[in-house]
């Protein structure tokens, strides 16, 4: 039995958020995820730190709080941001008055923003269209969900917090019509975990109403509006480049770490768990991406995955475009909806306001048990943050410049060596070679594993002490799940790559023969 | 005969840093890059060119010192099989770093052979005492940088450039021109002087125009800006003779290199004047044996009874163009010329004269110094200059550009 | 550009320098052919292992080559080995032994032998240098798998476990016993050798003292198997004095690319093509051709300053498949073949996925490539040869999965001898 104040159930932004800030107001606070954390809509979105101008013209409230939450998690993150700024374009597919609309927008929302010269965006940044005609600067970020979740995470721990992964819960109890627990399955020993808490936060995205039909509480709809991203292999721009234009599909390129991402679409998944990705929509990003870049097509795509946001049913717009639907968030107070004490739902939103969607939250947490406790989250810095320095592209580069002949490289193209790959293994503890993609970055670069997977796999074997059965089920299921965001865009440089890594796996290793 | 041609691909030209994404990591170039399998303190140039320039964001600050140990011999994209500009985006990012740290005296002065050239020529006697007293070359070492045994050549106390314009070419309706590069003209003038006999003997008139450093040493030394004045400046000097349909002539595979590609690939170089000269230029022995494959190469050759060991400098390779003073060896009776299989001599044009780089230069070119003092030549045969150089250097054997042996065996 | 009508004709041109590209020029330059070989850069034999592999998996695990071939060929009519024949294949195979010093390469058609992988799997290789033979395991056996200290791409203990389990095939004639030793030979303070950096340490006698003297307390009389880093040139040498001192079968076992034994195997090519007057052009790829109707004429070559023509009279293109870039697909899904834009056959059609869910499936798309007559000659849709003095040989050939088939060096060679072969039937040899 595990005892708790508050039982936050769902890993991701906000529930890593809610779990952080309750836990630094002094309550016991237990953080539940099916899954690793942020492996929902949090850890599958292309890294933009908004500076909110995406909203500046929709809609400006929106804007202004996505500008203010910007400030702060530069404050409180800053190594899981890249202070890469943020470019809006206009290309000759843009309707030229939308400019002075953005202008104007941004002001009113308190958004930095400074008009530029075509010359000017090409000397910034010169892949882009020669015949974009102008834009401005604002400043947009790169940051990295994991991080910052697990900075979240490590945070409320710090605090007293118990963070159980790979935990689902199967049931959510009551007794008089008030929320007192609920039991959780654990993934990996398949042994139930009772959990006792005065108070229970459904965080769980786009499963929202799953999780809250477990407490009785019927009929939250969360729609899945599902996008699909692709990652190019290496940094066709180093600022985040947006469409200066009313926000459609494909109209945003983000640097994120070493590869720039090119998202996004908006179609209504089928279900929460729903990650198939449609052709045409890749077609239609590529499309998009040559407007920006010319050439685009004939450079790398290193992987396409989907992510869907979660959008509360709102009675106002259609089912079909999603888009449509407020990002804003939404609280739903079960007590005022179904009569169910102490349980709150939170959905919706986007990543860069999770901070203030879990304050929020836990404000009326704590109203509903009537006491004032402080949300100090804006003031204290995540763990691992203390050099209060942004996140620098080159900082692996030179770290491996202090190692080049002490330590072994292991992972090449994200650069990962041996001895910080091994003290991820130490600390996670697991024996699924993804959960170390999700902290180190491994195989996540061009050869999308082709060296590293075996070199990993030969390392946790030692490190976990692992059987040949263990260790074979790790290599090929990290194999497995590798091809899963490559298959779609096996074309170009890519296939090439496949084909190679065929040769190393079947040719050489013969991995289908492994027992 | 009705001939069709068809263009499969017109030349795409990637820009080097994209062309990082045809890495598919193999590793290949890393096993043929003789300076990263000579020194640990090269990553190689998988590492420091498409794998770490993911990690550059264009910004000011280059971590990397490990970069500047690369030697820019272009090896690795000569046998990259994907077509990966390697050694390019190596050079540019070099660039970078430097232009953060600013290039060091040294590097600028080694980087300017014309300079040195100019200044050296009327007191040449007592600078090539000097540079080859012991005292002096440590003192230089310590003060400079610039290793006390590194192969300074001497200077020749005259210019080829002097010697042109005394020496009259005779009338003929088949034109060249020469381009001698600043090795030729201060260090080698009896190189030019044979390569203007040889291609007279060809029925040429050899036009040497005014001329100066085609600025690879500085390129390679990572000062971008002066190099492109100083190629601009020269394809301005060749540029008419090119218009007019002349075919340009050089005798360094290294300098002739920088006006037909690395111009433009690493400088960034796109006038139309400079790419209208590197299309009219030829290696000499290119162009010798393009005049033989139609017939119209002399052929009086006289036997020259030796055994040669011919050594392909790196950036001879990198023309694509095969080894055409093979086909050229072949011609010459009794010659019998020993291909050596070895990739590099270790010089890089500046590298190996460099204090921090000499040892490495040394023992990449170790194998090659082996080879060829084993098999006791009379001369070893080189096509770039500094190679020849460090050649004789490191192996004791006189060494010859090509075109010495064909003169030779015409007699001349 | 040479004037037109002048110029030197080449007697064959072989295009791409891989192990179907060398074998085809060297079996022509040995028939007196004037041969130039172009190639963008040097070729994927560096990244094969070492073996030569013909037939492997046709799904089950073939025992004898000889046996199964005829089989295979009926079941799979459009695959390289069926336009070529089982005879020449064999015919190939003899002709590469020969190539070697005798009894540098071991093995034959008759039988595969059954070697470990890098992580313990016995995979069926017909022919293997003599540095790697002595890891046959279809007799069973003990095994000693030594690992290195500073090289990341050998993990012995992962590798013992997984050969310790190894399914030799029915009836085991043994069993297999493996287990690990790791070592820690001198290099310089270095954590992190390569392969080639290894080979190169090998090839000195110290350093070689250093190795035996370190593992000589661990042997138990069984095998020893090291990664495939014993020596470069003097690669035979080293096998021969380790196996010698220690007294027990000494063996290589091939891992991650870039490949030591694949890299000696593309030297001893290239070293034996020259020696027999070929001659190779690399670094452009080619960006062109001149051709009168079913008469290939010239093949343009992109190097500095200016695209150069090549001319000759027959021409082998052995540029590979994707990997290579002599394949290429483009962001539509349009396939191409880039040095001759022939046709390309053995696509799925559109409405069926070219790639299954899961990796290790047969893929639909996976047989994409040129298709060829029983001469070798590409063909056209409607299967009339595109040129007639044009041969297709390796990986770029249509109809086969050679990583699942373990049948990749057997094609390219099989392939590049019987093209070369073609065309010395032509000119009279």
């Amino acid at each position: 039995m595990v005892e708790a104040d508050v039982l936050v159930i769902g890993g991701g932004a906000t529930g890593a958020g809610v779990a952080r800030d309750a836990a630094m107001r002094g309550f016991r606070t237990v953080l539940v995820d099916r899954n690793d954390l942020a492996m929902g809509t949090t850890g599958r979105f292309h890294g933009l730190l908004h500076s909110g101008g995406r909203y500046a013209v929709k809609d400006p409230p929106s804007a202004a709080e996505c500008m203010e939450e910007n400030r702060v998690l530069r404050r409180i993150a800053a190594d899981t941001i890249e202070d890469t700024g943020g470019l809006f374009v206009s290309t000759p597919w843009d309707d030229p008055a939308y400019s002075d609309l953005f202008h104007s927008g941004c002001i009113e929302a308190g958004i930095p923003v400074e008009a530029l010269s075509t010359s000017e965006i090409l000397r910034r940044e010169p892949r882009l269209n020669p015949r974009i005609s102008g834009g401005f600067a604002v400043p947009d970020g790169a940051i990295d969900a994991w991080k910052t979740v697990w900075g979240c995470a490590l945070s409320a721990k710090e605090h007293g917090a118990t963070i159980l992964n790979y935990h689902r819960i199967t049931s959510i109890h009551r007794s008089n019509g008030v929320v007192t627990g609920a039991t959780a399955v654990n993934e990996v020993s398949k042994e139930e975990v009772p959990i006792s808490a005065g108070f229970v936060v459904n965080a769980s995205g786009v499963w929202a109403g799953e999780v809250a039909e477990l407490a009785g509480c019927r009929g939250v709809t969360v729609l899945p509006g599902k996008g699909i991203m692709i990652a190019m292999s290496h940094r066709l721009v180093h600022t985040v480049v947006n469409r200066c234009k009313k926000p459609a599909d494909g109209d945003i390129l983000v640097p994120i770490r070493t590869v720039s991402v090119i998202g996004t679409t908006d179609t209504e998944a089928d279900s929460p768990d729903d990650v198939g990705i449609p052709q045409d929509e890749i077609q239609l990003l590529l499309e998009e991406g040559e407007k920006l870049v010319p050439g685009f097509r004939r450079a790398r795509a290193l992987r396409v995955w989907a992510g869907s946001r979660p959008l509360v049913k709102d009675d106002k717009a259609s089912d079909a475009d999603t888009r449509e639907m407020s990002r804003a968030f939404a609280l739903i107070d079960h007590k005022e909806r179904d009569g169910v004490e102490h349980f709150l739902t939170i959905t919706g939103g986007k990543f860069t306001t999770f901070r203030k969607m879990a304050e929020f939250t836990v404000d009326r947490m704590c109203a509903h048990l009537g006491t004032a406790r402080p949300c100090t989250t804006a003031e204290e810095a995540l763990p691992d943050s203390g050099h209060h320095r942004f996140y620098w592209l080159g900082a692996r580069l030179a770290r491996r410049e202090e190692t080049l002949n002490d330590d072994q490289l292991i992972c090449e193209c994200e650069l990962i060596s041996r001895r910080r790959l091994e003290s991820a293994m130490e600390q996670r503890h697991t024996q699924n070679l993804d959960d170390i993609r999700r902290t180190l970055r491994l195989a996540m670069g061009p050869c999308q594993g082709g060296f590293c997977i075996y070199r990993a796999t030969g390392i946790l074997h030692s490190v976990e002490r692992l059987d040949y059965g263990e260790a074979n089920s790790a290599l090929l299921r990290f194999l497995q799940e590798r091809w899963k965001g490559v298959r779609p865009i096996l074309y170009g440089d890519q296939l090439r790559q496949a084909r190679l890594d065929d040769w190393i796996f079947q040719g050489l290793l013969d991995v289908e023969h492994l027992t | 005969m009705g001939m069709i041609e068809d263009l499969i691909e017109p030349f795409e030209e990637d820009t080097m840093r994209g062309s990082l994404d045809h890495c598919i990591k193999c590793t290949i170039c890393e096993t043929y890059c003789p300076f990263s399998n000579a020194t640990p303190l090269f990553p190689g140039p998988k590492y420091v060119g498409p794998q770490a320039e993911r990690f550059r964001d264009g910004g000011g600050h280059s971590p990397d010192m490990s970069l500047d140990y690369c030697s820019g011999c272009g090896i690795c994209t000569l046998v990259c099989p994907q077509g990966v500009k390697i050694a390019e985006i190596n050079s540019q990012a070099r660039a970078k770093l430097w232009d953060e740290r600013g290039v060091p005296l040294r590097n600028r002065v080694l980087a300017r052979p014309s300079v040195g050239g100019r200044l050296a020529t009327p007191v040449a006697g007592p600078v090539n005492w000097a540079l080859g007293n012991r005292l002096v070359r440590s003192m230089i070492e310590k003060a400079a940088g610039v290793h006390r045994k590194a192969p300074l050549p001497q200077f020749a106390g005259r210019t080829f450039q002097s010697w042109a314009r005394r020496h009259p070419s005779p009338v003929s309706n088949k034109t060249v021109v020469y381009f001698h590069g600043c090795s030729t003209n201060y260090f080698e003038p009896r190189l030019g002087e044979m390569a203007v006999a040889v291609l007279e003997h060809n029925g040429y008139r050899v036009i040497v125009p005014p001329q100066d450093c085609c600025g690879l040493p500085l390129q390679s030394n990572g000062s971008f800006d002066p190099a492109r004045k100083y190629v601009r400046r020269l394809a301005a000097d060749l540029a008419p003779y090119a218009r007019r349909g002349h075919p340009i002539v050089a005798t360094s595979t290294s300098c002739s290199l920088m006006l037909k590609r690395e111009a433009r690939e690493i400088l960034g170089v796109t006038d139309p004047e400079v790419e209208e000269v590197g299309r009219q230029t030829y290696d000499i022995c290119e162009f010798l044996l393009d005049l033989h494959d139609r017939g119209q190469l002399e052929v009086d050759f006289s036997p020259l009874p030796m055994s040669v060991p011919y050594h392909a400098p790196c950036q001879q390779r990198g023309h694509g163009m095969g080894k055409p003073a093979l086909d050229l060896f072949g011609l010459i009776p009794e010659l019998r010329i020993e291909e050596l299989d070895v990739d590099c001599c270790g010089i890089a044009g500046t590298y190996g004269l460099k204090k921090e780089k000499y040892d490495i230069s040394m023992s990449v070119g170790d194998r090659l110094f082996k080879t060829i003092a084993n098999m006791e030549p009379e001369v070893a045969a080189c096509d770039s200059e500094t190679c020849r150089w460090q050649i004789t250097h490191g192996s004791g054997t006189a060494s010859v550009h090509p075109i010495e042996l064909l003169y030779r065996s015409y007699g001349l | 550009m040479t004037a037109a009508g002048q110029g030197r004709i080449y007697d064959a041109l072989v295009v791409g320098a891989g192990t179907a590209g060398l074998v085809a020029a060297l079996r022509l330059a040995q028939d007196g052919a004037d041969v130039l070989v172009a190639a963008k850069g040097v070729g994927a034999t560096h990244l094969t292992g070492g073996t030569v592999d013909v037939l492997g998996y046709a799904p089950e695990r073939i025992a004898s080559p000889a046996a199964a071939l005829p089989g295979f060929i009926r079941d799979h009519p459009e695959h390289p080995y069926a336009r070529v024949g089982a005879e020449a294949v064999g015919k190939a195979l003899g002709w590469f032994k020969a190539q070697f010093p005798d009894g540098a390469l071991v093995g034959s058609l008759e039988a595969n032998l059954l070697l470990p992988t890098a992580v313990g799997v016995p995979k069926p290789s017909t022919l293997a240098p003599e540095t790697m033979a002595g890891g046959d395991l279809r007799n069973g056996g003990r095994f000693t798998i030594v690992g290195l200290t500073a090289l990341k791409d050998f993990y012995p203990a992962y590798l013992a476990d997984n050969l310790s389990r190894a399914r030799l095939g029915q009836g085991d004639d043994g069993r297999v016993e493996a287990r690990a030793v790791t070592l820690t030979p001198p290099t310089g303070g270095e954590a992190d050798v390569t392969p080639m950096g290894w080979a190169r340490r090998f090839e000195d006698a110290e350093f070689r003292k250093a190795v035996i003297s370190g593992l000589e307390p661990s042997l138990d009389g069984g095998a020893v198997g090291f990664p495939a880093v014993l020596g470069l040139d003097s690669a035979p040498t080293v096998w021969r004095e380790l196996n010698d001192t220690l007294g027990v079968p000494v063996f290589e076992i091939p891992t991650l690319p870039p490949s030591v034994p694949g890299n000696r195997m593309a030297r001893s090519l290239r070293t034996a093509l020259t020696r027999a007057g070929g001659r190779v052009v690399m670094g452009g790829r080619v960006v062109g051709v001149r051709a009168t109707g079913r008469r290939l004429e010239a093949v343009v070559v992109d190097a500095a300053a200016r695209p150069k023509p090549y001319r000759a009279r027959d021409f082998v293109l052995a540029t590979g498949g994707f990997a290579s870039r002599g394949l290429e697909m483009d962001s539509y899904g349009l396939v191409r073949e880039t040095a001759f834009d022939l046709p390309v056959t053995g696509m799925p059609p559109e409405t069926e996925a070219r790639w299954a869910d899961e990796y290790l499936a047969a893929h639909p798309a996976a047989r994409v490539g040129i298709g060829v007559d029983d001469e070798l000659r590409p063909l056209d849709q409607g299967h009339e040869p595109v040129y007639d003095n044009v041969r297709v040989a390796g990986a770029a050939l249509a109809g086969a999965e050679p990583w699942r088939e373990k049948s990749g060096e057997g094609i390219s060679l099989a392939t590049g001898f019987r093209a070369a072969e073609l065309i010395v039937e032509l000119r009279g040899g």
